[in-house]
């Protein structure tokens, strides 16, 4: 078991307690293409979080990869997402000043990789994401769907457990997220990459083979979609 | 494995330094210009110093002076306001009784003559000294000699001119030594030329001096035996402030008069004079490091003030970073990094341009002073800036360091 979390609770206490998570439990195997769905306020952002090693919970057990993750220094919880997790997120945060390839490279400088190897790295992800020719571009130089393959690049240089994707076609048009979608897919089919995704849109969701319903801060349900016919706007689109 | 200072460290340094050119910049003049003002003020000030000192080179730093006056006591049955003065037997007494003392030099003195020599004339202020009194002030001796026991002696009618004496009287230069010069009616043989020109002198400025043996002038202008003054310079380690006391006992119990009457034995010490040079120069010091060390601190505030601002705008980059495997310290040591490299190398740019400057400087007062900074000065200001550099970017590291990988993805 990858991901292995059990009545996990988590409450924000800004003046006015707010109980977010009710009590989580959530199985996740390797190799699994996993989608969180649920109306913004349910909780699927907390989720995430701590999913991501971002965020403390204060009940409940967290285990990822058979290492429990709780009350960890930050130097420790920044080691682990570092070795294990890759992020994406929705607002693709690359750094403005670096380009395509120094950003792919980022997460293995604070790896002490040497540069060499890491630049080497760094071009052969980008290769996989069909941006060799980008490499030297600036962020603000490419286009949404461009930036947010930088970003996945990112997230896969560390030969991640999991993927973390937070609305990954959030900011991007239909076409577009269909390509990105496509690309997760593939990495989870091909190359057997563990892929969890948090999105408010059925089109999104319906890529996932496993759908994890949230609800007021407790799953609601588990859908099996490995016939991806969620959403009733087909395989084909991802609806805007 | 991690923090490693590497070339990818000074990247990322220059990247977000280099990102607001106008705003690194006018942060670091601030430091530029704190340091300037520091070097160019410690600069300036030693060469002011120096060049104040010149006036009192060659002269000895333990020398006392002592000129007789009238009294203002009244003393053993006599009258306040009597005259006295110094004789060549208070010279052999003051030898014979204070071993604390190297020299004890007489001068005779005399104004108002003109020298002549085939035509040139000149203004000289006639000195009689004995032959120790290179001691007390050290001649530059440019051609031939000094006067010596043996001159005193054998009363020679001869003489070692200053340099502006010897400028008027022999403007086509050379060796005048053995030339014949007449001073009122007597003619005076040169045997020496003194180069020195320090102003602080006995009894005029040296380049004004012609010195005589004390013998002749004291025959040539009846003074018999009484001398004008009487310079005496202390063994080393002896204080001369201290032996004020023993030599108006000596001098009072000869000539009558009070011990405790000061006006009438003048007692000028130059270990006074050089104190009250010290005391003022330390005072000089004192507020160049005030307003060198002020401005430098001001800019070291600007720097800590602008990085803060920056750190609050890279609070995004700065969740990126965390995110995706960088640990408090890779941020704190990056934000802090930044401020040393800019505090150095402002500093650096205001070390370089505060020696140009003193340069200039040091050509413009024709090279008369040192007013260029030591290398080690320079040195020591690099450090200091890179402590200035490190304390500035505290603050703001410790800020970057709050910052919460979360906080990446709420402030879009």
């Amino acid at each position: 078991m990858l991901i292995e979390l059990k009545g996990v609770h988590k409450t924000y206490d800004n003046g006015q307690p707010l109980h977010v998570l009710k009590g989580i439990d959530l199985e996740i195997e390797k190799g699994e293409f996993v989608s969180i769905m649920g109306a913004s306020g349910s909780g699927k952002s907390t989720l995430l979080n701590i999913l991501g090693i971002l965020d403390n919970y204060d009940e409940g057990e967290y285990h990822l990869a058979g290492k429990l993750i709780k009350n960890l220094s930050e130097r420790e919880s920044a080691t682990y997402r570092n070795q294990m997790i890759g992020f994406v997120f929705q607002s693709f945060n690359l750094i403005g000043f670096k380009t395509a390839v120094e950003n792919v490279e980022l997460p293995l400088f604070y790896q002490g990789v040497n540069r060499h190897r890491r630049h080497e790295a760094a071009m052969a992800y980008l290769e996989k994401m069909g941006l060799t020719g980008w490499a030297s571009h600036y962020p603000n130089e490419m286009s949404g769907g461009q930036k947010q393959r930088v970003a996945i690049a990112r997230a896969l240089i560390t030969h991640p457990e999991i993927i973390l994707a937070d609305e990954p076609t959030g900011a991007l048009d239909s076409k577009t997220s269909v390509e990105v979608m496509e690309l997760l897919t593939r990495l989870n089919r091909e190359d057997g990459v563990t892929i969890i995704v948090v999105t408010h849109e059925s089109g999104v969701a319906n890529c996932a083979d496993k759908i994890v319903h949230i609800k007021d801060g407790l799953i609601e349900r588990i859908e099996d979609n490995r016939q991806h016919h969620s959403s009733m706007f087909g395989t084909d689109t991802i609806m805007k | 494995m991690r923090h490693r200072f590497d070339f990818d460290t000074l990247r990322e340094i220059g990247d977000s330094l280099f990102r607001n050119k106008r705003r690194t910049l006018l942060t670091g003049f601030g430091i530029f210009w704190g340091l300037f003002m520091l070097l160019f003020l410690i600069g300036g000030g030693q060469g002011l110093k120096q060049m104040l000192s010149k006036n009192f080179e060659g002269f000895a730093t333990n020398t006392m002076v002592m000129v007789s006056a009238n009294t203002s006591m009244p003393y053993k049955g006599m009258k306040e306001g009597r005259y006295w003065s110094l004789t060549q037997r208070d010279v052999e007494r003051l030898k014979a009784l204070v071993p604390e003392f190297d020299v004890v030099a007489p001068i005779v003195s005399n104004w108002g003559q003109t020298a002549y020599y085939k035509g040139n004339t000149a203004s000289p202020s006639i000195k009689g000294i004995a032959g120790d009194y290179h001691k007390v002030e050290a001649p530059i001796i440019k051609y031939g000699r000094m006067i010596s026991d043996a001159d005193v002696e054998q009363e020679r009618k001869v003489c070692v001119v200053g340099k502006r004496i010897y400028n008027d009287l022999f403007p086509q230069g050379g060796d005048p030594c053995g030339e014949y010069i007449q001073v009122g009616s007597v003619f005076l043989q040169v045997i020496g030329v003194d180069y020195s020109t320090g102003n602080i002198s006995i009894n005029g400025s040296s380049a004004d001096a012609l010195l005589v043996p004390f013998s002749v002038v004291a025959k040539l202008y009846q003074r018999g035996d009484k001398v004008d003054l009487i310079c005496v310079t202390g063994k080393p380690g002896v204080k001369m402030s201290q032996m004020e006391d023993k030599i108006r006992s000596i001098m009072s119990r000869e000539h009558i008069f009070d011990p405790t009457d000061e006006q009438a034995l003048l007692l000028l010490n130059t270990e006074q004079i050089f104190s009250i040079v010290d005391n003022l120069f330390r005072g000089v010091n004192f507020l160049i490091w005030l307003v060198g060390i002020g401005t430098l601190l001001a800019g070291a505030v600007g720097v800590s003030n602008i990085m803060m601002v920056t750190v609050r705008e890279r609070t995004v980059e700065i969740g990126i970073r965390r995110a995706i495997g960088a640990v408090p310290r890779d941020i704190l040591s990056q934000i802090i990094w930044e401020s040393v490299t800019l505090t150095l190398a402002a500093g650096s740019a205001g070390i370089v341009f505060s020696v140009l400057i003193l340069n200039v400087v040091e050509a413009i007062a024709k090279h008369q002073a040192v007013f260029q900074i030591s290398f080690w000065t320079a040195i020591l200001a690099a450090l200091l800036l890179s402590v200035l550099g490190v304390l500035a970017g505290l603050a703001p590291a410790l800020r970057a360091m709050k910052v919460k990988p979360v906080d990446a993805m709420r402030d879009e």
